[in-house]
């Protein structure tokens, strides 16, 4: 790592609901060199959001960057009502069912989306968010400031399923269908976003013979993460019939720090928001020039995740998980 | 063409034609009156590519001009199952009078007293088991004659169905493919009734393409209904350059009716399919065929399943049509 490098770390704010794979991004993250993690938001998803601003302070703890500010987000999605939480996923405390003490830290004044626009706005065109969660504080972070999709460098975004099946339903991935309007805001917003899908992350995964591997090295937060990992992994064989774990978060995580390690197609993509398809993430091609103006017109374009270099990715994170 | 020839004594398979003709249409009913594995029991009719008066109007037309007028025809719905009277016609695709803008003189024959629905569950129960639907346009016809017979889903011997755009975008708007756009809640009543249906959408037709040089062929050919088919076909040539940027059409109509003729041409997958009635999505086909163990009860769960046709030998399936097409009477 030259020194160059090291002075032009890309400043990210996390947005986040950990979450086990988030963890596993966050601590990832800080590992890198690459990347200045300038804060956390917190969401609700796989845990409460106000849950997931505890798993957020104890992470950073843990990471060794108890400084880094975590700012709490919405606790409902943008249309209110009780947030979908995937605890029978992640455990109900959010980390597998560790049942870690209290962390020691607290939470900034500002909300999630002041935090992302005050940050944004000190530092235009520095900042990337790295979305991992339903999109609610980065739909508000746009609604409360209309040069924050300009301002934003890049919005890396977990979320959606491009013409593969979801994961909470045949139509929805588990992070849009969590906030569905707030997704549609975020997509058609005009901001630079790159969205990684399930159709690419459920390509990259540790089986157990990785996990092991993991167990075995001499990684910081290698033991940490492996008991996390197992209420995951059980998960996983239950639904899917498959012994080892998706690496959502991490790779949405690669994707930011290596977007060479993707390949990508840009197009509108809108979000359904009604029906039994709520959630469904629908993107246009552009194989045909339409007959007359739909739902998709005149937005601007986004890129979709649309293959990925998964030996590539999983030496990346190794690399990063196993270091000392 | 052995292996799909019939011999003396086996029994061709009984089939109505749902349709909206429409070029392509035209094209899927000579190729089924051209194929000696089929018996071809009627034509009803459905708003789509025209309105149904003009799709009626059509298919007595294209039975007199090769001589079959001996096939019935059963005009069906002009309004959606939910009674909506604001349709959505391709006439830019077809032209306004649905055949390639070539004015031909009206029909002489009349359409049978029944509408498509009553004579889809009369045929259905004259020989139960033993009739394929064709369905080429919205599925309005098939969602009445469901209301109409609840049995109609066991008694139908199979449907098979082009409408949706199974993992790929739409060709009505990103979402939606037309015919399960032009009645979104009909298309939902039928893939979800039980009956056997056999979906061929626009990931499949997209592969079935007419080229230039197949044109040229058809044009060569002294059969009457090459002859017919290519007066009719310059339009759709127009469109496909100007909106696909391809040089030759899509045979969405003939492909799906080569998938009742000969089955063995494509694969399929089994799933529950819903349509999304509702919202900027509506008219989407979602295909639920992953082996995942979702974490709730979805709305696709407990309800039958259909198969949706995943690959195709285009080649072999373009080859058919032509064959048949230009086969002398």
């Amino acid at each position: 790592m030259g020194q160059n490098e090291q002075i032009h770390r890309g400043k990210v704010i996390i947005d986040t609901d950990p979450g086990i794979d988030d963890s596993m991004t966050i601590l990832t993250a800080f590992e890198a060199p690459s990347v200045e993690i300038i804060g956390l938001t917190t969401i609700f998803g796989n845990v409460s959001t106000e849950n997931a601003t505890r798993n957020a302070l104890l992470l950073c703890e843990r990471a060794g960057h108890p400084e880094v500010p975590v700012a709490e987000g919405s606790p409902e999605p943008l249309k209110g009502g009780e947030p979908l939480i995937a605890d029978f996923v992640h455990g109900s405390d959010g980390l597998g069912n560790l049942f870690l003490p209290a962390p020691t830290t607290k939470k900034v004044e500002e909300t999630a989306a002041e935090f992302m626009v005050n940050r944004v706005s000190q530092f235009p065109g520095e900042v990337s968010v790295l979305a991992l969660g339903p999109l609610t504080n980065v739909a508000l972070a746009i609604k409360r400031d209309p040069s924050f999709a300009s301002k934003v460098k890049k919005i890396v975004v977990l979320g959606g399923a491009f013409f593969v099946a979801g994961n909470v339903n045949p139509a929805a991935e588990a992070n849009i269908l969590g906030d569905p309007e707030a997704a549609d805001i975020v997509f058609t917003s005009g901001a630079d976003i790159v969205v990684v899908g399930i159709n690419i992350t459920t390509q990259v995964y540790f089986t157990d013979e990785d996990l092991l591997e993991l167990r075995n090295s001499k990684g910081k937060h290698a033991q940490f993460i492996c008991d996390m990992c197992k209420f995951y992994r059980d998960w996983h064989a239950e639904s899917d019939g498959f012994h080892g774990i998706f690496l959502h978060d991490p790779v949405s995580f690669t994707a930011l720090v290596h977007p060479e390690y993707f390949t990508y197609k840009k197009g509108v993509v809108r979000v359904e928001t009604q029906g039994i398809c709520t959630g469904h993430t629908l993107m246009d091609q552009g194989l045909k020039k339409w007959n007359s103006e739909n739902p998709w017109s005149g937005y601007k374009q986004i890129s979709v995740a649309w293959t990925v270099d998964v030996p590539k990715v999983l030496a990346f994170l190794k690399n990063l998980l196993m270091a000392l | 063409m052995a292996a799909s020839a019939v011999k003396p004594g086996e029994e061709k398979k009984k089939v109505i034609i749902d349709t909206d003709p429409g070029i392509d249409d035209a094209m899927a009913i000579f190729v089924a009156l051209r194929s000696p594995e089929l018996e071809l029991l009627g034509l009803t009719t459905i708003f789509g590519n025209v309105y149904t008066t003009l799709a009626t109007r059509n298919a007595l037309h294209l039975l007199e001009a090769v001589g079959r007028s001996d096939i019935p025809v059963a005009e069906g719905s002009h309004v959606t199952i939910k009674k909506a009277t604001k349709l959505r016609i391709a006439s830019f695709v077809h032209g306004s009078d649905g055949l390639g803008n070539q004015n031909f003189p009206p029909p002489t024959g009349k359409p049978v007293e029944q509408s498509a629905a009553t004579f889809l569950v009369e045929q259905a129960n004259l020989y139960p088991g033993q009739v394929t639907v064709v369905a080429l346009g919205p599925l309005t016809n098939l969602a009445l004659a469901i209301e109409l017979d609840p049995s109609f889903p066991e008694k139908i011997g199979q449907i098979v169905i082009l409408g949706g755009a199974y993992s790929v975008n739409g060709n009505v708007n990103p979402a939606a493919e037309a015919n399960i756009f032009g009645d979104p809640e009909a298309a939902d009543i039928v893939f979800t009734s039980g009956a056997d249906v056999l979906a061929v959408g626009i990931n499949i037709t997209h592969q079935v393409v007419l080229s230039d040089a197949d044109m040229k062929k058809l044009e060569q050919s002294d059969s009457k209904y090459a002859r017919y088919l290519c007066k009719i076909l310059g339009l759709y040539f127009n469109y496909h350059k100007d909106a696909y940027f391809t040089k030759g059409v899509y045979l969405h109509d003939p492909a799906t009716l080569v998938a009742a003729v000969n089955p063995s041409l494509m694969t399929y997958t089994e799933g529950v399919v819903r349509v999304q009635t509702v919202g900027i999505t509506r008219g989407l086909t979602v295909f639920d065929n992953t082996k995942k163990r979702y974490g709730e009860i979805t709305a696709w769960s407990d309800k039958p399943t259909v198969k949706v046709a995943v690959t195709v030998d285009a080649p072999a399936v373009v080859e058919m049509i032509m064959q048949r097409l230009m086969m002398d009477d």
